[in-house]
């Protein structure tokens, strides 16, 4: 797995080495990068909704970092956020599917619930909130 | 089935009363049951056999017409006439439902055809193409051959119109009428309802055949001239619309303002995805060399690339829904009528500049 670097946009964000030996390593990295920043995407690589919750989120100021999975590694990221980050039986019911976005270390959910909270005017203060975006 | 063989076997036994019957009978079971030919023989001798049993221990069959069926699997005990008439009447039921079956489909077929050709045709009067050589097929995607989900689309869609038409003559009268508020309510969410229901019979037509819906195929040329991933482009439409439905509160027309910013980021985000799409494609396709076949791999990465448009297509559709939603958040109950109203009538006006623009006179070469 790799990770993306931000093509200097607005200012370029954090971008965290990622990359290890190991599966367990990389996985372990993944799960701390979403608690340790405010707001993070997750999504497969050439993936391109993916590309469109990163676009979204820079045009409002915010610029996550973006964790691009292999389709290979899809399916073992997933389940492992399921199980750490979600919990398990996270209100989704379900497992992670990417393009994911995560907000304040938990799932906020996909591209549709991004669009769906930015018309009502309910994304902004939640990234408020988190710490994603000063006034 | 064992009716041919039962058949034949009270044929032969009515044999003594009525031979041309009987041989009219064969003929028609020999047309029907051509496997049956080398079996009827010997079952015709073994039917010689009883029959000579049967004249001497049974009575004349009488009666048995009136009464009920007395169908007994096992024993015959049932009379040679109606066992062979039940026979007979099963036979021609059988063979009427599968010639029945068999035009029904074929009528389905040519029926779907006929339609998917009339609205072709329909279409390209309407674009002011010339109808007639063929060329005009391409536009559907399917040179030559009928996409069945498209044709059902295109359907559906011409009953989705009328419907709207139906609800803006609804609502016009309800506007100008004193119509209480949650009577009001309920025709609003009609409508919403009626443009969720277009949303998903978008998305099948997606799976059919995602540049049709992506070309916006179904429009007219003055509602294509705005299109925007397959339908409208939602800031696009508040800007025209909300100026429309005044007055309005500050807090509302600073909300709708907020709405209509909202919007554009969203519809920025989508954009720069398909351009993001389209230099992937470019990119799959375009380095492809011809080399014994070794192009097939990157025609299936396209192929992938392609499969994106159908997620565009959906949330594109559900940016426009949120909008609409929003909307009917922000405004009152009769707002929200104008506004719908305003809406459809919107289009309503491209629809008929369409058919003008086509229409208008044109100096011949």
């Amino acid at each position: 797995m790799h990770q993306k670097n931000q093509i200097p946009d607005p200012p370029p964000a954090t971008a965290d080495g990622g990359g290890g030996d190991g599966n367990g390593a990389e996985l372990d990295n993944v799960v701390k990068m979403v608690s340790e920043n405010p707001v993070m995407v997750i999504g497969t690589r050439g993936c391109c909704m993916c590309h469109v919750v990163q676009k979204l989120l820079q045009g409002l100021g915010v610029n996550p970092p973006v964790y691009e999975v292999d389709e290979v590694d899809e399916a073992a990221v997933a389940a492992e956020l399921s199980r750490k980050v979600v919990g398990g039986g996270g209100d989704d019911g379900g497992r992670v599917q990417f393009p994911a976005v995560f907000v304040g270390g938990k799932l906020f959910g996909g591209l549709e619930r991004l669009m769906a909270t930015h018309i009502s005017g309910e994304l902004v203060p939640i990234l408020k909130d988190a710490g994603a975006l000063w006034l | 089935m064992d009716s041919p063989s039962s058949q034949f076997i009270s044929s032969r036994r009515m044999g003594v009363y009525d031979p041309i019957h009987q041989i009219s009978m064969w003929e028609e079971n020999f047309k029907s049951n051509d496997n049956n030919l080398s079996v009827s023989t010997s079952i015709i001798e073994e039917g010689d056999m009883k029959l000579a049993n049967q004249i001497q221990s049974e009575d004349a069959s009488h009666g048995i017409f009136g009464t009920s069926v007395n169908y007994d699997q096992g024993a015959n005990k049932l009379t040679d006439k109606t066992q062979r008439r039940l026979a007979q009447n099963r036979e021609a039921a059988r063979k009427s439902r599968l010639k029945k079956k068999a035009y029904v489909q074929q009528l389905e077929a040519c029926r779907l055809k006929l339609m998917q050709l009339e609205l072709e045709v329909d279409h390209a009067k309407q674009q002011g193409l010339y109808v007639g050589d063929g060329l005009g097929s391409n536009n559907f995607g399917f040179a030559g051959s009928v996409n069945p989900g498209i044709t059902i689309f295109k359907m559906e869609h011409e009953h989705w119109v009328e419907e709207q038409n139906r609800q803006i003559l609804e609502l016009r009268t309800a506007l100008s009428s004193h119509m209480d508020d949650i009577q009001f309510g309920t025709l609003v969410q009609g409508i919403m309802n009626h443009y969720s229901k277009l949303f998903s019979l978008k998305s099948a037509a997606a799976k059919s055949d995602v540049f049709y819906v992506m070309s916006g195929m179904w429009k007219t040329t003055a509602e294509r001239f705005f299109l925007w991933i397959g339908g409208f482009r939602p800031s696009e439409l508040l800007k025209v619309l909300v100026p429309l439905i005044e007055p309005l509160t500050e807090q509302q027309r600073f909300d709708a303002y907020g709405l209509e910013k909202s919007c554009q980021q969203a519809e920025d985000a989508l954009s720069q995805g398909m351009e993001k799409l389209q230099q992937m494609l470019a990119d799959s396709v375009g380095p492809g060399q011809l080399v014994e076949g070794t192009y097939i791999p990157q025609m299936d990465t396209a192929m992938e690339r392609l499969e994106a448009l159908v997620s565009f297509v959906n949330q594109a559709d559900h940016l426009r829904q949120e909008t609409l939603r929003q909307m009917s958040r922000i405004l009152t109950v009769r707002q929200s009528g104008r506004f719908l109203l305003a809406l459809m009538e919107y289009f309503q006006r491209l629809r008929a500049l369409s058919k003008l623009w086509v229409n208008r006179p044109r100096e011949l070469a």
